[in-house]
């Protein structure tokens, strides 16, 4: 038999229409409505105590932290027979920009964490969070301290630790410069760095090339200049304008410290920022206690301490320091095994293993009655009681209107003028909030 | 005798590919009906993960969707008519794109060219040498953009500490640091990173160009600059048509490479499009994103097409 005879039936005009009516399908797939996979409202989690089985993924930013929990993973699966613990850890830039979309659809995440404000929102939005609120375990944490986790009154997260996002200090250098006391207002301020200046001693690292960091010093410089406290929330509502004078001021403080900075601040990242403080170079480093961890493990062996400028006169200023509850912890929606999710968030809340936490990550937590035993968060406790502003930049639920505001104290620092500086972020905000 | 009894593959069984007569009258390949079913699954795969979303792109652009909700409103234009006129992060980011892409498209072009004409003859030493600078192409962007950050790190970094070690202090700077010159760095890493590429594909066009017609424009007292414009120039046409089209698409990809410069989000003297929609997207503003894209598609095309104008008009018109 030819092989033109034992052809199969399928002529090019056949394959054409199966192909056409595969493109047909696949537009009319793609004309299906956006928003057709948003979320639902939160589900109320089981309560702890219900039966805990399965392979959980806890989803995190904390690298650095991977150690730690690598061992509290061990013995929480020593005490919880069939559960077991996976971290998915992602960069905090990354995990900022992409959690969301990777733990709703219920792949990772069983457990997942939250940066406190936009992301938060937008996670609460999306519905995937489960209803945490009456868990037994919830009287562990601080209760001012774990507000930054409820949505609509409803207890959607548990924020775990306490960062400092202040300037941490080298107090040998400092009291060598006669800085013993925190400065009280700005002028003492600029006496201390000019002092430090004095001594060849760079005063303050700031990672002016990293954006997520050298926003961090935005907290401490508008904490007692703005009018209230959500000052950043109500220059993204339009309420507050950049172009106020309490804003100009704050721009023109800033560069009032640009000869105390390190020299091209606005081109360091923050390694080299860390490196510099880490061997005595920088008396300050301007990004927040959650570095000392790392300087630590470069070698730094000096006491440290934390100080935020304050920007007006001693009488006037309201806050001393800056503060955020952050790392929101919550049981994911989709997840089939939320009992071990929470059997997992009762076993972090535990005062023993929250101090296990914070003493290997040298961060302080939310969870009360835990004993510190880290030298640094001895010698840092003392600032959980004084009157600290909670991080105002992360009011900000919209990240360009946070980065053009914060911008503009870099682009001023790179030598632009504050009024045009100003005007330019304004520009952005109002162009934001039109959209 | 018949086509079909001329045709070798018809009698060897082989794939049966027969000529048959065209519209035109010339003679065409017969494909049989079953050859059609193996492009299918690539068919398939394209549909599904380009043109689906492409088009879904298209439908999202002319709605507020925030990738959350599922409530939206549609706003027609109003997504295209704020990019054109009334986005200062969009509009930043299109002009440091078209920095970039003019710097990387002459510098990494006119380098290629010239280490290809350096190095086209197969000796070891051009060999090693074209290998040497083909490796910064093998690592990742991401590698890249590390190596780079060193380079240009203010305090510890290569550059300054080599400017600073020659009594050049005076020239140190912050590059990525210094808004209006941190686009032209980062295009600076680019062309390190990608020029040994497109040596290549000179070199290769190079070898492909006689010998004889260099010969005998010598003999018609062409000296090296003439052999270069009326040989050389118009024969690597289709190699240099390939290499500022590459050149182009890749300038406004570089995405990792600005992210692992600049951060994510990067800053403003840092953004181009592709970072600008990324950020969009990450800022839960799906819709205006979705925007975005299509106007990038619709700028990507168009430079494209003017890029293979402008090539075929200067290479033809010499």
């Amino acid at each position: 038999m030819s092989t033109t005879s034992k052809a199969p039936h399928i002529t090019r005009r056949t394959v054409l229409q199966v192909l056409g009516m595969g493109a047909v399908g696949a537009t009319a797939a793609a004309c299906v409505g956006p928003g057709s996979t948003a979320g639902k409202a939160s589900a109320t989690a089981p309560k702890s105590g219900a039966s805990a089985s399965g392979d959980i993924s806890f989803a995190h930013w904390r690298a650095e932290d991977k150690e730690v929990f690598d061992k509290l993973i061990k013995d929480f699966q020593t005490k919880h027979a069939g559960v077991t613990v996976r971290q998915d850890i992602s960069p905090s830039n990354d995990y900022q920009s992409s959690a969301l979309q990777r733990i709703r659809g219920g792949s990772v995440g069983d457990v997942f964490t939250a940066f406190r404000g936009a992301q938060f929102v937008d996670m609460a939005k999306a519905g995937i969070y489960t209803d945490l609120s009456g868990q037994p375990w919830a009287k562990n944490f601080s209760a001012d301290l774990i507000a930054a986790g409820k949505s609509g009154g409803t207890q959607l997260g548990f924020p775990y630790q306490v960062v400092f996002n202040m300037p941490v200090t080298n107090k040998e250098l400092v009291a060598k410069a006669g800085g013993s006391t925190p400065p009280k207002d700005w002028d003492s301020f600029l006496a201390l760095c000019d002092k430090l200046k004095s001594q060849g001693v760079v005063p303050i690292a700031w990672p002016g090339g990293d954006p997520g960091n050298a926003g961090q010093l935005f907290n401490s410089m508008v904490m007692n200049n703005a009018p209230s406290d959500d000052m950043c929330a109500k220059i993204e509502a339009g309420e507050l304008k950049c172009t106020d004078d309490w804003f100009l001021q704050t721009l023109k403080q800033y560069v009032e410290l640009k000869p105390y900075f390190q020299a091209n601040s606005t081109g360091t990242a923050v390694e080299p920022c860390q490196q510099i403080f880490a061997t005595g170079k920088a008396a300050m480093l301007a990004t927040g206690s959650y570095h000392i961890a790392a300087v630590r493990a470069l070698g730094a062996k000096f006491a440290m301490d934390l100080v935020s400028p304050i920007t007006t006169t001693a009488d006037k200023a309201k806050y001393e320091g800056i503060y955020n509850a952050t790392f929101v912890l919550g049981v994911n929606s989709k997840s089939k095994h939320q009992a071990a999710g929470v059997a997992w968030l009762e076993y972090l809340s535990t005062p023993e293993v929250a101090g296990q936490y914070a003493n290997g990550t040298s961060q302080h937590v939310t969870v009360s009655g835990v004993e510190y035993t880290n030298p640094d968060l001895k010698a840092l406790s003392p600032w959980l009681d004084k009157k600290t502003l909670l991080a105002p930049r992360f009011q900000f639920n919209n990240l360009d209107v946070r980065s053009a505001v914060e911008g503009a104290c870099v682009a001023v620092v790179g030598g632009k003028k504050p009024e045009q500086a100003a005007a330019d972020a304004q520009r952005v905000v109002d162009q934001q909030r039109k959209g | 005798m018949s086509v079909s009894e001329k045709s070798p593959a018809v009698r060897t069984g082989e794939p049966r590919v027969a000529l048959r007569r065209n519209r035109g009258g010339g003679r065409a390949p017969k494909v049989h009906p079953a050859l059609w079913l193996f492009p299918l699954p690539a068919v398939v795969i394209y549909v599904i993960f380009f043109v689906g979303p492409t088009l879904q792109a298209f439908q999202y652009s002319v709605t507020d969707w925030d990738g959350i909700s599922s409530a939206f409103s549609n706003v027609g234009g109003g997504n295209f008519s704020r990019i054109t006129t009334n986005d200062d992060l969009f509009r930043g980011a299109l002009t440091n794109n078209v920095k970039f892409l003019l710097v990387v498209v002459i510098a990494q072009t006119a380098l290629s060219l010239l280490l290809a004409l350096l190095l086209q003859r197969n000796s070891k030493s051009s060999t090693a040498l074209r290998a040497l600078f083909f490796l910064p192409a093998i690592l990742s962007s991401v590698s890249v953009a590390f190596v780079w950050k060193f380079m240009y790190d203010p305090n510890f970094g290569l550059i300054n500490q080599v400017l600073g070690g020659v009594g050049l202090d005076r020239l140190q700077g912050a590059f990525l640091g210094d808004a209006s010159k941190a686009i032209y760095w980062v295009a600076l890493a680019q062309v390190w990173a990608h020029a040994g590429q497109l040596m290549v594909i000179f070199v290769a066009g190079l070898q492909q160009i006689p010998e004889e017609l260099y010969e005998s424009a010598e003999l018609d007292g062409a000296g090296t600059w003439a052999r270069f414009r009326y040989v050389t120039w118009p024969l690597i046409a289709p190699a240099t048509a390939i290499v500022v089209a590459y050149t182009t698409i890749q300038s406004f990809k570089a995405f990792d490479l600005i992210l692992g410069l600049g951060g994510n989000p990067p800053k403003g003297s840092l953004d181009i499009l592709s970072t600008r929609i990324y950020t969009t997207f990450t800022n839960s503003r799906f819709g205006y994103a979705a925007a975005e894209s299509v106007v990038f598609m619709v700028i990507i095309a168009l430079v494209s097409f003017l890029q293979r104008r402008a090539v075929r008009l200067t290479q033809h018109g010499v």
